[in-house]
């Protein structure tokens, strides 16, 4: 579909018409797009750290009594890292585009000049 | 920008200032659509390592357009290895891939590696992070010699105690200090982290590399007079945060709380025999920390990662 057109769209001097675009920003295209939506996650590995609380409440905060707990929270949090990674990577594989934090780097690197000099 | 998959290749076409500046008809309304560039004549390749890149052909000099923060290595150029055992197995216990993987080495560039690096038995990764962690304007001189009268000022300490103890006692004194100096930062790390997250706004301030738009969860209704704005959240943390959190803490502890005219390598070397034996500030601090995520566990839902 080709871009819509702005002939006698905006507020001008020479346009005879009441405005039909009203816009409060210039309409240049900026160097960053937006973020995509993203579907919420929820906190992972609370029942291993309620576990590992639980145990330093009954032992004063002492980790060596807690080693069993404390090893398996961090065996927890680096699966749920992992998965996590996978999920990124499987999300911006090759069908989609970039992702919007490369391509702001991107359009910073090389930005679109609104002034001619 | 288009990703051209049918060459392999993530190609970014630079702005063509003729189409761009030019008419109206260019120009898009609102800034969440991806920016369409026009196709200038030739194809352009660049090779960045955020983008993992197959070709790397030459780069034109576009006008008005320096590249800055770049590497003098180019993506094939791969890391030394400056770790003797990896070259000293015999070859019947390698792997496949080890054994692709050493071959590959003979024959591809490899960078150099940095002047603090040796491949010497005494080296040690924990030991050079901690010195460049001390080192000030560049000074790793002092900074190394400060490290070693600290292992110095720990091994003289612990072979006076060791003197001074009956026989049944000398077996329990450790007077290796690399082994002090790795058992304490051990004993200094945190299990788990908090972290600032903002609540009844636009946006939630998680790690660094989460800043995303998100509307705020629907909360249960909360009495009229309080209502929390920010909250701490327990978080677990990577290895190599908590690695960096205890020699941070180790640090600040040793360059502000002391007085004007002791030295480092003596209230270092204090602290990590203290830390050693699960006592001093830092573990203090350690426990103040894992005390208020305790406290704030019922926060741990509002995460979202």
């Amino acid at each position: 579909m080709a871009t819509p057109s702005l002939r006698g769209r905006l507020p001008r001097l020479g346009n005879p018409r009441k405005p039909i675009l009203k816009p409060n920003k210039p309409l240049i295209l900026a160097n960053r797009v937006g973020e995509r939506r993203r579907d919420k996650g929820e906190a992972t590995c609370i029942t291993e750290m309620s576990v590992m609380m639980a145990c330093w409440k009954q032992n004063e905060f002492r980790d060596e009594a807690c080693r069993k707990e404390i090893q398996d929270f961090f065996d927890c949090a680096s699966r749920a890292e992992g998965a996590r990674k996978m999920r990124s990577i499987q999300d911006t594989g090759e069908s989609r585009n970039l992702p919007p934090m490369k391509l702001n780097k991107l359009l910073q690197r090389f930005p679109n000049k609104s002034h001619v000099s | 920008m288009q990703c051209r998959t049918d060459l392999g290749l993530c190609v970014a076409f630079p702005p063509s200032p003729v189409t761009r500046s030019g008419t109206q008809k260019a120009a898009f309304v609102g800034s969440s659509w991806p920016a369409k560039m026009a196709a200038p004549a030739g194809k352009v390749a660049r090779g960045w390592s955020v983008l993992a890149l197959t070709l790397r052909t030459a780069v034109p000099r576009l006008p008005g357009l320096t590249q800055v923060r770049w590497s003098r290595y180019s993506p094939e150029y791969r890391d030394p290895q400056t770790d003797k055992e990896y070259y000293r197995k015999p070859l019947a216990e390698l792997t496949e891939e080890e054994k692709c993987e050493q071959e590959l080495r003979k024959t591809q560039l490899i960078k150099a590696a940095p002047a603090a690096k040796t491949s010497s038995v005494f080296e040690d990764p924990v030991i050079s992070k901690f010195i460049n962690m001390m080192m000030k304007g560049g000074n790793k001189v002092l900074a190394r010699s400060l490290m070693t009268q600290t292992l110095e000022a720990v091994k003289r300490k612990q072979f006076e105690k060791y003197h001074a103890a009956s026989a049944e006692e000398q077996a329990t004194i450790e007077r290796n200090p690399y082994t002090i100096f790795h058992q304490a930062l051990k004993n200094c790390e945190p299990v788990i982290g908090l972290v600032p997250i903002l609540r009844g706004g636009h946006f939630y301030q998680g790690p660094g590399s989460l800043r995303i738009h998100q509307p705020p969860p629907p909360r249960p209704a909360t009495p009229l007079p309080f209502r929390p704005r920010c909250c701490v959240v327990p978080v677990p943390l990577p290895a190599r945060r908590r690695r960096f959190l205890a020699m941070k803490w180790m640090l600040t502890e040793c360059r502000e709380k002391k007085h004007r005219r002791t030295l480092m390598p003596e209230k270092l070397s204090h602290e990590l025999l203290e830390a050693f034996h699960n006592q001093g500030p830092v573990i203090k601090k350690k426990h103040d920390m894992h005390k208020m995520a305790e406290a704030n566990r019922a926060l741990a839902h509002y995460r979202w990662w």
